[in-house]
């Protein structure tokens, strides 16, 4: 439990009367790197370190601290028995007292206790203490040289310049190589890593018939050109870029934005291309002021465009700054938002002057090609609509308070520059500011009124069979009531058994209710026949618009009769819309309650007058200042920033864009960043190996001290950015290594573990449990029923269960995830840098009880035993051999084919005579053992 | 980060632990000694009206009507006091209502402690001397994202941070091994469905259905599969991870997988028994109401959570009305609203206290009753009362606390906690110091928690 701080007031008399007597317990440890050292750190250093020496004052070593700073010593005695630091550290005066108020914990009275002990000591340190290195100095702000590749002997261990770095540290740290992993596991490793699924029966065979050289590279290449190498590794992306689709409460949309996976499309379809990865990054920060007309490269806006948040802007611009940092540089911006940065040179002030990058850009939905109806479809992409909106530095974080004296201009941090931001202004083509100039707008709302009209006539042929069907009951109806009038004549027929018309027609008083259907029938069909000339109308209305927008656009003027022809047929559509509303009042009283009637008969009223109103209007003649409602080419995304309880106003879509992103953009992805190519090849050489170089894969700051590998790691970055950021270039180099090929045994490695434990110098692979998103797949996979169609959009809750898509496809946002999927670690959309590989109990249950498990288990099973060919009958062992191979890539041993031949004796046994055939049943239980086996959801 | 939820947790980490000088997670014992085991967590969603439950203010009824200005309190607006708020979700609601609105029901003295509780919760009233009642807590977010919040220790805008369950299941090793350790029932919107955070999955609670025959995801097989073959399956797994170990030994995730599936399977069986009221006397079941139709649902969970903790359960989340903004979100209609859902958990929560009591449970098992915020003295619209962040009423009981105290206080109109001001992390630090838990030590790299997330213990609840 924390020790209580000391009262303020009585700490500094007693250590002014220098009589401070602790309670018993609390003596202090003196060892000054144990005790003292630490405490400076973690509350002294950040400003009296290598990153800031306020008032010339130093702490981070003894013999700095013995120096003092500019006014004098801070650990030398007084002339009254005090010390300068020790009255700082605990001052009750909150101007006085160190660290500041907002700037680090108070020192309690054992720390200060501890100081006390070190200072009356003399405040003595190691001689060969080192100061903090300059932040300059840190290795990852420091420019990346592409690094000599060490020598390497002929015959000695390695197949490509990885292994030449690794092997340096091998034997350097004295340990060895474990041997290569077995072809089969080699051939499963590959699928699984680049493809996400496990290699066919097929694939297996070929692979076996010749030897490991003779196909291994050539299934890299195959594999990193097959389309499912984009679905795999761009989930990877998705992850690190913060992929989510939409949510808000109930129908509310509140966070990120509908049809985002326009965006998931995009990045899929750029790694299936190998798009390079600054051109990428350049089109997700800023493809408005780069490709403004080209709205395939805007769907990569769908990065900005999903920190949309409905209710507040910081929010919004909080998120964008951190993870911009985070997943582009590796640099925690976030941490300097309520005050400087801690460890690493950023200024509150910097990170303002980040957001200032983001203050102008909103979000809208740009028409795509073949449907107008936004909320059907239209692409999420960022703009600037606030060019002019200030940026201030919000005094310790708080919105609340602005620092309303300063505006601050968009920057990057002085020590990352790399020469001045050339920030241009961009002019917008006229497509991008009146995007309904864009060829396929006007299109797609055509297209989208035809569709209006035939489903409205097809509702409408509804309703008229409703009618007749109606109509029919009602003469039977008739006919019955006939009949049962003279049913109750005893005297006429002497018999009461005649059959009812129907079965309904019995029990329910039939005169009131038939002729009730017949007359809401007859007002349904009328609210149809009202919807379908509204339809009709619309269209209408949508080619006399479309006619004269083009016209305008053409001749550079309205054209007059054009003009006169759209307003009028939207004066038209107008008056079916009122038809419509007052055929839907009628409709409504018909089935209203006698209690709501009153308020159905309002708005009947209200309807009936406003249809008046329409069909004057209509009549009125067109005068000059006329105008028709512009067909719409895209819309803001309204936020409620203002709390009035409706949509904020809009935000225009101004001629000129700021540059601001661009020059960011340009700024990120210079060759010579020291950051951004060393934290992609990190994320790149992570998602292969199972670890990353740097092991924080989002904070390459001060915190993060240089990895081991380093060489490797800049070699790397070099190599992506030489190559022109290709990421399948990097794919290459990492699964062509031999260090790739490594077995993960821990086998006859004894003596390299007890030297490298944590496999820090990768002498052996590191076993990976599957992604979520693998492990569903694969067993879709392995049944031949995974569909890899690419693209669309996202696959809903609802449907999932039945869906053989791919996992990446299905509707992923932070209110809903699917069930199997987060049980094995799916990203949160949140925040998601690296994946869990959790391994708890309900993914046991997940294995052992799902449909999907059984079900493709069955599907699996009965693949494997038809592989064999319809004449042969294939022995138990085979099965249980290529079932081993198959599901698990493992050459199954003589032990574990007997085990599960004994198993499958068990299940035979135990199938009752009900059940189908014991033998398919046990090897269907067979192969469901197998996706229960650890190596299934393990990579080795 | 590696592996995380370990089925076999402490001991593997300490293993690889030994070896290196990296972080690593911790050990699952606690740090300090323990005065409590379990803990059952009540959260009422929607915001209970503190005055109408633990904080009677009489000064209301007296004044009725009357516009805040007008009484002698008037100073309870004073613009600096109302900067606390920190709102993200405006909606019309969670604004200062002005006109004073009258108490909605009576209250007395209860137990040995005179304590006043409101007439809607006489059977937890009849507990009263069990109870540590804290009437003076502040929260900051004056819409439903204190749920969160309550759950967190942090505000919606700044992020999702671990909830308090999730630290105490990082911190603690199971007590069982037969059961997940954390369980979560009812109903959490969107801004409270998840527990773990930063800290993984694997500390989510697992969410857990009153039913036996379909207690848990995935908890049994959706497709015939006799319980007999699948123990077949399951022993042929084990067999087939260990062969294996021939080519891989010493496999902290081969272990810990096959260790997962002998949890996995034995909380298959347990489940369904823990969730099986049928041993319980016709006594405990009268006692949990489940006879009642008005408090089954809860009093099934009430009684459920008495048989987990008696399992061995560490923490089980309970919520009521949860879903959207919350059911006790009276704006209109307080009185009809809080005296239907006083009915629904009054019975089984007094049942709760009672039981535990009785088997000796109580003195290891911390009962928390909170909500995320308390309502306006004020009224919205004719009959209702919205938000109030300013000051609220939680209670706990059991675990090593005090019984029959009130701790702090607020204001005449039960405006602001004006008397031993507690935030929500305070509620979190007291628990986990009764669990031996020292939030500081569960700190973990990379992730700097602020003084205000780890909170200060209520020292003077505790016995």
């Amino acid at each position: 439990m924390k020790t209580p701080p000391v009262p303020a007031c009585v700490l500094r008399v007693a250590l002014l009367s220098g009589v401070l007597s602790l309670a018993p317990g609390l003596h202090a440890n003196s060892d000054y790197l144990k005790s003292v050292k630490p405490l400076l750190q973690e509350r002294c250093y950040s400003c009296h370190g290598g990153l800031k020496q306020k008032g010339g004052l130093r702490l981070d070593t003894a013999a700095l601290a013995r120096k003092g700073g500019e006014s004098g010593g801070v650990v030398s005695k007084r002339n009254d028995g005090t010390f300068v630091l020790l009255e700082r550290v605990s001052s009750s005066d909150p101007e006085e007292r160190m660290p500041p108020k907002h700037e680090g914990e108070t020192f309690n009275l054992a720390q200060v206790q501890i100081l006390r002990e070190w200072i009356e000591a003399g405040a003595p340190g190691p001689a060969d203490e080192k100061p903090e290195a300059d932040p300059r100095e840190h290795w990852a702000f420091r420019a990346r040289q592409r690094p000599a590749l060490p020598a390497q002997r002929a015959g000695e261990w390695g197949r490509n310049p990885v292994d030449a770095f690794l092997a340096r540290e091998f034997a350097r740290e004295g340990v060895v190589p474990q041997r290569e992993a077995p072809p089969e596991s080699l051939l499963r490793r590959l699928y699984m890593d680049l493809v996400g699924v496990p290699p066919t029966l097929e694939e297996i065979a070929a692979a076996e018939a010749v030897p490991v050289e003779q196909w291994y590279a050539a299934t890299v290449e195959r594999l990193l050109g097959d389309p499912r190498y984009g679905q795999r590794w761009g989930r990877h992306w998705m992850d690190i870029w913060r992929y989510s689709d939409w949510w808000g409460l109930g129908a509310q949309l509140r966070n990120s934005q509908k049809h985002m996976w326009h965006w998931r499309d995009w990045i899929i379809e750029s790694l299936n291309a190998d798009t390079p990865y600054d051109e990428m990054i350049r089109l997700m920060l800023a493809a408005d002021e780069i490709a403004p007309d080209d709205l395939q490269k805007l769907r990569a806006t769908g990065f900005l465009a999903r920190n949309w948040f409905l209710f507040n802007r910081n929010t919004w611009m909080e998120e964008t700054v951190e993870h911009v940092g985070k997943g582009f540089l590796g640099l925690t911006f976030n941490c300097a938002k309520c005050h400087d940065h801690k460890y690493d040179p950023i200024s509150h002030t910097d990170y303002y002057r980040m957001r200032a990058f983001f203050e102008p850009y909103h979000v809208r939905l740009d028409v795509f090609p073949g449907e107008s109806n936004l909320e059907i479809d239209g692409v999420p992409r960022a703009y600037d609509g606030l060019p002019d909106a200030p940026t201030f530095r919000f005094v310790r974080g708080e919105e609340s308070q602005p620092d309303k004296s300063s505006p601050l201009s968009p920057a990057v941090p002085a020590i990352l520059a790399l020469g001045s931001l050339k920030m241009t202004p961009v002019v917008l083509p006229p497509t991008a500011v009146e995007p309904e100039r864009r060829a396929w707008v006007l299109e797609a709302h055509v297209g989208s009124a035809k569709k209006a009209v035939e489903n409205a006539v097809a509702a409408m042929s509804k309703a008229q069979e409703k009618l007749a069907a109606a109509e029919k009951r009602a003469a039977d109806s008739e006919i019955f009531k006939q009949e049962r009038v003279r049913s109750e004549s005893p005297a006429e027929t002497g018999s009461a058994s005649i059959k009812p018309a129907t079965e309904k027609a019995a029990s329910v008083p039939p005169a009131a209710s038939e002729e009730n259907a017949l007359e809401e029938a007859r007002a349904e069909l009328r609210v149809a026949e009202c919807a379908a000339d509204l339809a009709k109308a619309e269209l209408e209305s949508v080619e006399a618009r479309a006619q004269a927008m083009r016209a305008l656009w053409e001749s550079g003027a309205e054209v007059g009769e054009l003009r006169a022809a759209a307003v009028l047929a939207e004066r038209s559509a107008a008056v079916s819309k009122q038809q419509q509303l007052v055929a839907d009042a009628a409709l409504r009283l018909l089935r209203v309650t006698a209690e709501k009637r009153p308020a159905v008969e309002k708005a009947a009223k209200t309807a009936a007058e406003a249809l008046e109103k329409a069909l004057k209007k209509r009549n009125d003649p067109v005068e000059s200042a006329d105008t028709y409602t512009r067909l719409y080419g895209a819309k803001w995304t309204p936020t409620r920033f203002l709390s009035s309880g409706k949509d904020d106003p809009d935000v225009p879509f101004p001629k000129v864009s700021t540059g601001r992103r661009k020059a960011l953009a340009e700024w990120v992805t210079d060759a010579r960043h020291p950051l951004t190519a060393r934290v992609a090849a990190n994320h790149i050489w992570a998602r292969h190996m199972g670890t990353p170089l740097v092991a924080n894969t989002f904070e390459f700051g001060r915190k993060s001290p240089a990895p081991s590998q380093l060489a490797l790691l800049d070699w790397l970055a070099s190599e992506l950015v030489d190559s022109g950021w290709s990421m399948k270039h990097l794919h290459r180099l990492i699964v062509n290594s031999a260090a790739y090929r490594l077995s993960s045994t821990l086998a006859g490695g004894e003596a390299s573990l007890a030297r490298d434990p944590d496999n820090s110098l990768w002498w052996r692979r590191t076993p990976l449990r599957l992604e979520a998103e693998v492990v569903r797949d694969s067993i879709l996979a392995l049944a031949g029923e995974l569909d890899c169609t690419q693209g669309g959009a996202s696959i809903p809750a609802s449907a999932q269960a039945d869906s053989k898509r791919r996992s990446v496809y299905f509707y992923h946002s932070n209110n809903e995830r699917n069930l199997f999927l987060t049980t094995f670690d799916v990203a949160a959309v949140k925040e998601c840098y690296r994946r869990d590989e959790s391994i708890v109990p309900q993914q046991a249950l997940a294995l052992t009880n799902s449909k999907i498990v059984h079900d493709m288990a069955q599907r699996i099973a009965g693949l494997l035993y038809a592989s064999h060919g319809p004449e042969a009958t294939p022995t138990e062992e085979s099965f249980i051999r290529n079932a081993y191979a198959y599901v698990l890539g493992i050459k199954a041993s003589a032990e574990e084919v007997a085990a599960c031949s004994r198993g499958m004796a068990a299940w035979r046994q135990s199938a009752s005579a009900s059940e189908k055939d014991a033998s398919a049943l046990a090897r269907d239980n067979l192969v469901w053992a197998l996706l229960n086996h650890n190596d299934f959801v393990t990579l080795r | 980060m590696g592996f995380t939820g370990l089925a076999l947790g402490a001991m593997l980490q300490r293993d690889s632990a030994a070896n290196s000088n990296l972080w690593t997670p911790p050990s699952g014992l606690p740090h300090l000694p323990a005065k409590a085991k379990s803990v059952i967590w009540l959260f009422m969603n929607g915001g209970v009206s503190h005055m109408e439950s633990f904080d009677p203010k009489p000064m209301l009824s007296k004044y009725e009507g009357k516009t805040i200005a007008e009484t002698p309190f008037a100073d309870v607006q004073d613009p600096k006091k109302l900067a606390l708020e920190r709102l993200v979700v405006p909606d019309g609601n969670g604004n200062q209502r002005n006109k004073i609105y009258p108490l909605q029901v009576g209250f007395k003295q209860h137990g040995q402690s005179g304590i006043e509780v409101s007439d809607w919760f006489p059977h937890i009233a009849r507990n009263v001397d069990k109870l540590s009642i804290i009437r003076s807590m502040y929260t900051t977010d004056s819409n439903h994202g204190a749920q969160t919040q309550f759950h967190s220790g942090r505000h919606m805008v700044e992020g999702s941070y671990p909830t308090l369950g999730a630290w105490v299941h990082y911190g603690l090793g199971s007590l069982n091994d037969n059961l997940p350790s954390f369980v979560s029932i009812g109903t959490r919107e969107y801004w409270n469905n998840k527990d773990g955070h930063y800290l993984g999955p694997a500390h989510d609670a697992v969410p857990l259905r009153i039913d036996p025959s379909n207690p848990l995801d995935f908890g049994k097989p959706e497709r015939p599969f006799s319980v007999h073959s699948q123990e077949i399956g399951l022993n042929l797994v084990r067999e087939l991870n260990g062969l294996r170990g021939v080519e891989y030994p010493k496999d902290p995730a081969l272990a810990a997988r096959v260790a997962s599936y002998e949890l996995a399977f034995r909380m298959q069986q347990s489940m369904p028994e823990a969730l099986d009221f049928s041993k319980e006397t016709a006594e405990t079941k009268a006692l949990y109401g489940l006879e009642q139709a008005h408090c089954r649902d809860f009093g099934s969970q009430m009684l459920a959570a008495r048989r987990l903790v008696e399992r061995g359960v560490r923490f089980i989340q309970i919520q009521h009305g949860g879903g959207g903004a919350g059911a006790w979100d009276a704006h209109g209609g307080l009185k009809a609203n809080h005296s239907k859902l006083a009915l629904q958990v009054d019975q089984p929560i007094g049942a709760l206290l009672i039981d535990l009591e009785r088997r000796g449970m109580l003195e290891e098992t911390l009962v928390v009753f909170a909500t995320e915020f308390g309502r306006t003295p004020g009224t919205q619209g004719v009959d209702g009362r919205d938000h109030h962040i300013f000051g609220f009423s939680v209670w706990m009981a059991g675990g090593g606390l005090k019984g029959g105290v009130v701790h702090g206080a607020t204001d005449e109109l039960g405006f602001h906690a004006v008397e031993n001001r507690h935030y929500v992390t305070d509620v979190h630090a007291t628990i986990l110091s009764q669990l031996g838990l020292d939030s500081r030590k569960l700190e973990i790299p990379g992730r700097k928690r602020l003084e205000i997330d780890h909170g200060k213990p209520i020292t003077a609840i505790i016995a």
